[in-house]
């Protein structure tokens, strides 16, 4: 059930992270708009981190036979997915993520070469939830400006997949429950929702053009 | 309290009136432009010069009384501009 459902995820994960993609690039490539461009690579990511996963789960399906996917494979897909959720929160202007400081830029890499992927992992989610919690409050604060529709479906959806990561970094401490199938079945929904708003947008008689300076 | 508009924004502003809000059949003045767009002289030229430059805007008028008017591209892209602006809105983002 829960190989079933990773798979499921997965996929629409590539396909609504690629598809969002797509569309963002035409944008850019339209109107040369630095926010599209921002919006090109963090669902660039998000599309090739769920690849990463599913190519995992295909390879361990179809060749090696496990039982179990590579664990760094999977540390690895997370890892590129909070890429493309670093880019979504730094368009709605996180200006400090990183200190300023080029001492504590230098080693704060450090820790990260100290721990294993099974811990990565957990840092990796912790990231994630906090980006997707920050880019679900942001766009739910942009609605009350200017009462756009589809920003509330992109809200929900960037708030149910922090949800689906917060509910499945929990399921490691509950690892037979029912936690991580349950968080599996939010991220598809928060991808799902993520989708409705962009399969609204009409792209008739949009075409390539030089980029505007 | 002012709100904070883009290059993008400007430029789209530039491009709505031209093709919405003609003075004339000739196009619109610098003048006008500066008017409905709320923008410097110095800040409209720099534009208004790469508008032309990239096919989006066509000079029209002779010398002294320059007018701008919309071109077929210029058309497409505020199209496009209009399209992805509320592409972005939706991710609570403006472009």
């Amino acid at each position: 059930m829960e190989f079933l459902l990773e798979n499921i995820l997965n996929l629409i994960g590539f396909l609504v992270g690629l598809v969002i993609g797509i569309m963002s690039y035409i944008g850019f490539r339209n109107t040369g708009s630095p926010t599209l461009f921002r919006l090109t690579i963090a669902f660039s990511s998000i599309s090739l981190g769920f690849f990463v996963i599913w190519t995992g789960y295909m390879v361990e399906d179809f060749v090696t036979k496990t039982g179990s996917v590579e664990r760094w494979i999977q540390t690895l897909g997370i890892a590129i997915q909070t890429v493309g959720y670093f880019f979504i929160a730094f368009s709605h202007s996180i200006k400090s993520f990183f200190p300023k400081s080029s001492y504590f830029r230098s080693v704060g890499i450090i820790p990260l070469f100290l721990v294993s992927s099974v811990q990565l992992e957990h840092i990796f989610r912790s990231v994630s939830f906090i980006l997707l919690a920050y880019g679900a409050i942001e766009t739910m604060l942009s609605y009350f400006d200017n009462k756009n529709k589809g920003a509330i479906s992109v809200s929900v959806g960037l708030g149910l997949l922090a949800l689906g990561e917060f509910v499945g970094w929990y399921s490691f401490v509950f690892p037979e429950s029912i936690l991580y199938s349950a968080s599996m079945i939010i991220k598809i929904g928060g991808l799902i929702a993520l989708f409705i708003p962009v399969s609204k947008v009409p792209l008739t008689k949009i075409k390539f053009n030089g980029d505007l300076e | 309290m002012a709100e904070y508009r883009t290059h993008m924004k400007i430029i789209g502003d530039i491009l709505a009136t031209t093709r919405d809000d003609l003075q004339d059949e000739d196009g619109a003045s610098v003048t006008y432009l500066i008017r409905k767009a709320n923008i410097s002289h110095s800040r409209i030229s720099i534009i208004l010069k790469t508008l032309v430059s990239q096919g989006l805007l066509e000079k029209t008028g002779n010398q002294g009384s320059n007018k701008y008017k919309i071109s077929e591209p210029g058309r497409e892209f505020l199209q496009a501009y209009y399209t992805f602006t509320n592409f972005a809105n939706d991710f609570g983002l403006s472009i």
